[in-house]
């Protein structure tokens, strides 16, 4: 299938800093692609590029179709109320469905004519997501949709999102730098760390391939690669890749997202990406 | 994306527009009753230069100035107040409400967003710089009909002809490219008001070289007869022709004059002329009013063009 | 009609979490054969949860013979869960039984019990044997 984005050989710099380098990565269509990194990792930046906020030092992104972009502060125009934002949502897209940003303000209860400044964090957030998906992209790009958000508005954002999702396709990239709000909403996952990329996969499949280990230290883990390790005492905990090693010292589980992330970014030197750029789905 | 123009300068364009029908209820409050008063009081054949019109004209000239005197500054006014309100903000209020990265992550691209925006903005400046001329022009020969034209008296020559306009859109020009480069609305708006008044002194001063000064040699006076003439430089002129720089070194005795008399000069004057030296000046003749009007708004014009490309070409490098 | 819901802290996959709740709908009756599932979108507008997860767990279902995607009808239930016989469950849970004890005698506790069944199943699952 073929990617709804890809970036061959991105770098992005900020005067003499690269905040992004050679970053190649592929999200095939129809996927919901987590972003996940600590602050700083070139994740915004990342965004920036693919939606064309940006022009690389070095390599592209392409992306496939129309994109659409809400950027973390969820920016709207103060002085526009709710109806005119739609209206500027309509004749600023060639596509375009009214009906669609209507039905999902009716939905959640947030009148017409409200002017913008007097909504709330979560109805903000809700306009500008309405904004972007009534305006039918192939590739929606959220930045930290769900910061500054109460659990109940980010359950409320979350849904609107994957309900889109499941009406058609669409290609969501997403980014976060809390990992559990998006173990069940995201199917790819892509790590930066330091403005490198580390993992990007099907979270099911990087799941699969990964193990926690936990035994005593010094006990070789055959058959396995070790992507990071922490000890305890004698004791040691060790997220790997490959086959459970056949010694019963070891005791060996599935990871968690978050684990696996975890143990990612505690090494920045190990990485997991798949050797060609098209990757399928 | 007219309409989200229109909505989003709505207050700008609303401001701009109550204004100027505020100053054209003033003008033309001041120009009825100007004229009634001359059809009241006029002897036959005034108003006129003529000596006998003396009391209509000191008449006419009081009631000028009263209104004048509302907008003298309107010249460095206006257009720093739109180049604040209409340019300043154009950019710099998107880039730091962030609200840039609404507006360039549409289906319509950058460019033509700044196209349009550019050229809807910057065409209703232009615009509305026109109507002030229009209502100033129309107003002043009330007043001054027969009197002077617009040239010597700089502030009135920035307010007629295409020089409004010209100055409107430098300025609107001059704060989006400030926008563009601070990335906020209170500095832009400051550098605005700094650059207008730093250009308008710098045109001021450079206006003298938009033509080579007419040249007159006087005798017996040293006032140039055209009170609308623009005086560029004046010399002495020894009997042999020759150009000085310094007052003659004649033998003429020159003493201070005290107060508000001019007698001691003038002997001093006449004392020269005696002597055969001439007084020679350099203007600018009225008659060069277009010449200078298109020269000025060519300069501003051209700026306003390159403020523009600067601001363009710094928001497409990096929209973000 | 079914209604999933999640627990989301018991480590559980989201789309087993599905499939097992569809099965043990169908093992209490509350689902019978001719009965809609919910759309994917309809469980994602309650759960949040990514739509691949609803269509992997419909997809397991059907491939289990469980379920039937009649295209653009929905996802309708083929026949309900007969189950292993009452002798075959006792069978088994005789074997099982030995099994734990023999792993206790090896020093195993309940919690090492749980996370070795779970490796087990798991991999077995992969292998497509579960």
């Amino acid at each position: 299938m073929r990617p709804a984005m890809e970036a061959t050989g991105l770098g992005v710099r900020y005067r003499r800093t690269w905040v992004l380098r050679d970053c190649s990565l592929s999200v095939p269509a129809g996927r919901v692609a987590a972003l996940v990194g600590p602050n700083g990792a070139g994740k915004t930046t990342l965004m920036h590029a693919a939606v064309g906020l940006l022009k690389p030092a070095l390599g592209s992104v392409r992306v496939a179709g129309e994109v659409a972009f809400v950027a973390q502060d969820k920016p709207l125009y103060e002085s526009f109320t709710v109806a005119q934002m739609l209206a500027f949502g309509r004749r600023m897209n060639t596509r375009w469905d009214a009906a669609v940003a209507a039905d999902r303000l009716a939905g959640l209860g947030i009148a017409l004519e409200r002017k913008v400044s007097g909504l709330s964090g979560g109805q903000r957030a809700q306009v500008a997501v309405t904004l972007a998906l009534a305006s039918r992209p192939d590739l929606l790009v959220l930045d930290e949709p769900l910061a500054n958000l109460d659990p109940l508005a980010r359950h409320d954002v979350m849904r609107s999102i994957m309900a889109e999702v499941a009406g058609r396709e669409l290609t969501v990239l997403l980014s976060s730098h809390v990992v559990s709000d998006l173990e069940e909403t995201c199917d790819w996952l892509v790590v930066l760390n330091g403005g490198r990329l580390q993992v990007s996969g099907d979270i099911e499949e990087l799941l699969d391939g990964h193990l926690v280990l936990t035994g005593p230290d010094g006990v070789p883990a055959a058959g396995t690669r070790v992507v990071s390790a922490s000890r305890t005492g004698r004791q040691v905990s060790m997220l790997v890749r490959g086959a459970p090693p056949l010694d019963p010292r070891w005791r060996a589980r599935r990871p968690g997202l978050e684990e696996l992330v975890m143990g990612y970014l505690r090494s920045p030197e190990s990485a997991v990406l798949p050797h060609l750029a098209g990757v399928d789905a | 994306m007219i309409w989200v123009t229109w909505r989003q300068h709505r207050p700008q364009i609303f401001v701009t527009a109550a204004f100027l029908a505020l100053l054209g209820a003033l003008l033309l409050g001041s120009a009825v009753e100007a004229s009634w008063y001359v059809s009241a009081h006029a002897r036959p054949g005034c108003p006129e230069p003529a000596l006998s019109c003396g009391d209509l004209a000191a008449a006419l000239a009081r009631r000028y100035d009263a209104v004048y005197s509302v907008f003298g500054w309107m010249p460095l006014v206006a257009p720093a107040l739109i180049g604040a309100f209409w340019g300043a903000p154009l950019l710099g209020r998107e880039y730091e409400r962030g609200t840039h990265r609404l507006a360039w992550t549409q289906a319509v691209p950058v460019w033509r967003w700044l196209a349009v925006k550019l050229s809807v903005l910057g065409g209703a400046v232009v615009a509305g710089g026109l109507l002030l001329s229009l209502m100033v022009s129309l107003w002043r020969p009330v007043f001054r009909s027969g009197g002077d034209s617009t040239f010597g008296n700089i502030g009135v020559f920035n307010m007629v002809g295409v020089e409004p306009a010209a100055w409107w859109l430098y300025a609107f020009a001059l704060g989006t490219a400030a926008g563009a480069l601070f990335r906020r609305t209170l500095p832009a708006m400051a550098l605005v008001v700094i650059g207008v008044t730093v250009t308008m002194f710098t045109l001021f001063r450079l206006s003298d070289h938009y033509a080579e000064p007419a040249r007159v040699e006087l005798s017996g006076t040293v006032v140039l007869d055209d009170r609308d003439a623009r005086l560029v430089r004046a010399a002495w002129v020894e009997p042999s022709g020759r150009e000085i720089a310094e007052p003659p070194d004649s033998g003429c005795a020159r003493r201070v004059d005290v107060g508000q008399s001019g007698k001691n000069a003038e002997a001093w004057q006449a004392c020269l002329f005696g002597k055969g030296y001439r007084y020679a000046v350099y203007y600018q003749p009225p008659s060069r009013f277009w010449r200078f009007q298109w020269t000025e708004a060519g300069i501003l014009a051209l700026a306003s063009a390159a403020l523009g490309g600067l601001a363009v070409r710094r928001t497409l490098r990096r929209p973000g | 009609m079914i209604e999933f819901n999640l627990d989301r802290g018991s480590g559980v996959s989201t789309y087993l979490q599905l499939v097992h709740q569809v099965k043990q709908a169908l093992r209490l009756g509350t689902l019978r054969p001719g009965d809609q599932l919910p759309t994917a979108r309809e469980v994602v507008e309650s759960l949040a949860i990514n739509p691949n997860t609803v269509l992997k767990a419909y997809r397991e279902l059907e491939r289990e013979g469980l379920v039937e995607g009649r295209p653009g009808m929905g996802t309708f239930v083929r026949q309900g869960i007969a189950g292993a016989t009452l002798a075959e469950h006792t069978r088994l849970r005789r074997g099982l039984e030995a099994w734990v004890r023999e792993a206790r005698a090896a020093g195993l506790d309940q919690e090492d019990l749980r996370a070795l069944f779970a490796v087990v199943l798991s991999d077995a699952a992969k292998e497509g044997v579960a």
